[in-house]
């Protein structure tokens, strides 16, 4: 026997309202079940801001993903004490030396090919060179920033910065803690002695650059710059390149030896669960367009060969073969292998 | 059949400390010493081995510069502690004794209010003062009082400057209380059967503040041994401090287990001060255990 129920005008109301409230509840957590999240690192400061406002939204709208980017140093031990099967990064962003301390540990994967990331077909040699793990997106050139107010010339040369003229208005990085300081150190080597890993020529040029006054990151090398702290300092040339416009008496010299690279670069963690995801990141950061939005609005230059950047960056940056061949990229594995016995040597240079 | 004892409210009041004691002190502790007993992280490394390397890597100092690093952390700890405690007394005397409830406000008010603002920006601002280009020195070379500047920053000196003025409002406080407890009489007592100003504060008020001294020096101390932000800023290269040096292990060299080895080291030897220190000042006020 079927019993037939009569629905009444009122008790339909409240069940489509019953209905129509679990949906707008449960909505979101069904979306959200299916949509991805990509875990990133990312710089803060001009770069952070391009990223949050422009080029993040951009990339999840395309690709229907969330990304969560971290912004707050120090990225690598964040990793290294996550699992590896779960890491807490899926797109590791880092300059050159940490990406090489990240594979050692097995955190990040050894290369980056155009089978996976097709727009490394475009890159500059440099940027998947033997000294690079991972892929290269930004390199930026360090060479030494003076200036223009205190009668010095224009630097050409590394040896410059050793000029007595300058002493106690130098200025340079605590090795240990920085890699712009790491690398001048090794370009040290090469200037006053047989290379790179020439390390005895390097402690022994440091000496003669005392006294020095030392930072331990970039953003505070350009505040001494500008202050006149320091006449003249190891900086990558965005550091000195942004304040274009603002009518400072600052500039950056590319010493005729060659200028070191600080790439900026990303990689996969072997662990992650949206690999696929990570490498249509890295794809989407080579592409041309968010190339030339990113090096314009920070002044870095692109790994891209195909990026057409404005006159007034295509410059002062790195876009032609001929300017790319200047750079000297350091090998940071042989440097990461004698990182402790060498910051213990510098450490006691530099004191006192 | 079995009955429990009911637990006394103070035990359920004392429970959340004791629990936050745990999860961050205890727990934490207890990590990074298993992780400097350890080659790597045995939680995603499996060739992790036991090893006292780390240990035997500070002990015999090959580098040359842990011992360095060690003793330098501590010298500051003494010299801010001694010199906050030199600027710091006073103050906190003249705010106990203090009678207007309006003054009182206000000197405390203006010790609290440096407080408010963040470390890094109090030691940017001694930067501004300090360095070459500061103020102090603009205004020497200003005056013709010196040629060149004068090396106020990147040394011991202003990094105990910079940590004097972060932690002076801590001392201060801890004194206030203690000093504000002991009865004015005995001093005036003192005074009656002919005792000096000098001597009736040497011998009556002092003694009476040993526990407030002790306090805010072991306060003051371990907040400045654990300084970083301040030492790196202000100390430059010519500073090194087993702060400085762990977070390099940690940020920069990827050495989490030598980092925990460094933190053990610092734990064990300012424990080995503040017992001394405990000792030496509870002989001194003729009790025992005052802390």
């Amino acid at each position: 026997m079927i019993s037939r129920h009569k629905i009444s005008r009122r008790q339909a109301l409240r069940a489509s309202a019953g209905l129509a409230a679990i949906a707008a509840v449960g909505a979101p957590s069904i979306l959200h079940a299916q949509t991805r999240t990509l875990k990133i690192t990312t710089w803060g400061g001009k770069w952070g801001d391009v990223m949050k406002a422009t080029v993040l939204p951009a990339f999840e709208k395309e690709f229907k993903c969330t990304v969560s980017a971290d912004q707050a140093f120090p990225f690598v031990p964040k990793l290294q004490a996550s699992p590896r099967n779960d890491p807490i990064y899926d797109v590791l962003h880092t300059n050159s030396n940490e990406q090489w301390s990240s594979l050692v540990e097995g955190l990040v994967m050894d290369k980056i090919t155009a089978k996976e990331v097709p727009n490394v077909a475009d890159v500059y040699p440099y940027a998947v060179s033997d000294k690079i793990v991972g892929v290269t997106i930004f390199t930026s050139a360090i060479g030494l920033g003076f200036r223009t107010d205190k009668g010095l010339a224009k630097p050409t040369s590394w040896k410059d910065l050793a000029d007595p003229k300058l002493a106690g208005s130098r200025g340079g990085y605590i090795i240990p803690v920085n890699s712009l300081g790491q690398a001048h150190f090794m370009m040290l080597g090469k200037v006053y002695g047989k290379g790179l890993t020439d390390l005895d020529a390097a402690y022994k040029a440091l000496e003669t650059l005392k006294p020095i006054k030392l930072v331990d990151f970039t953003g505070q090398m350009e505040k001494m710059l500008l202050s006149g702290e320091v006449s003249m300092g190891v900086i990558h040339d965005s550091g000195v390149y942004r304040y274009d416009g603002q009518n400072q008496p600052v500039d950056f010299a590319g010493p005729s030896e060659g200028v070191l690279a600080l790439e900026q670069v990303l990689n996969v963690t072997p662990g992650s669960k949206v690999k696929d995801l990570a490498f249509g990141y890295i794809n989407y950061m080579l592409r041309p367009d968010v190339q030339k939005l990113l090096a314009e609005a920070v002044w870095y230059s692109p790994a891209s060969k195909k990026v057409k950047l404005d006159a007034k960056y295509d410059a002062r940056l790195l876009t032609t073969p001929a300017k790319v061949a200047t750079l000297i990229q350091p090998d940071w594995k042989w440097y990461n292998a004698r990182k402790e016995d060498i910051d213990a040597r510098v450490t006691k240079i530099l004191k006192g | 059949m079995s009955t429990w004892a009911r637990p006394s409210p103070i035990a359920w009041l004392v429970a959340p400390a004791a629990l936050l004691f745990v999860l961050f002190f205890i727990l934490p502790f207890g990590v990074m010493a298993a992780m400097s007993l350890f080659s790597g992280n045995p939680a995603n490394n499996p060739n992790a081995f036991l090893t006292t390397r780390h240990y035997e890597r500070f002990l015999f100092d090959t580098a040359g510069i842990y011992h360095d690093a060690l003793w330098s952390t501590m010298r500051i700890g003494l010299i801010t502690t001694i010199v906050a405690l030199l600027i710091g007394y006073p103050l906190a005397h003249w705010m106990a004794r203090m009678q207007s409830r309006l003054g009182h406000a206000l000197v405390l008010m203006a010790v609290i209010a440096p407080m408010l603002t963040g470390i890094v920006v109090r030691t940017f601002a001694w930067m501004t003062i300090l360095q070459d280009k500061g103020v102090i020195n603009t205004l020497l070379i200003q005056w013709g009082l010196t040629d060149k500047p004068l090396p106020l920053m990147y040394n011991e000196f202003g990094t105990v400057v910079a940590l004097v003025h972060i932690y002076v409002p801590f001392m201060v406080l801890t004194l206030t209380g203690v000093i504000g407890r002991i009865d004015e009489r005995l001093e005036q007592a003192a005074r009656s059967l002919g005792a000096g100003r000098l001597r009736a504060f040497v011998e009556v008020t002092l003694p009476l503040s040993l526990p407030g001294i002790l306090a805010g020096s072991l306060l003051v101390f371990a907040l400045s041994i654990s300084a970083y932000v301040t030492p790196s800023l202000m100390g430059g290269t010519n500073v090194l401090t087993l702060p400085m040096l762990i977070a390099q292990q940690v940020g920069t060299s990827f050495n989490p287990n030598f980092a925990g080895a460094l933190g053990v080291i610092l734990l064990l030897v300012s424990l080995v001060i503040v017992v001394a220190y405990n000792r030496i000042l509870a002989r001194l006020s003729g009790e025992q255990g005052m802390a």
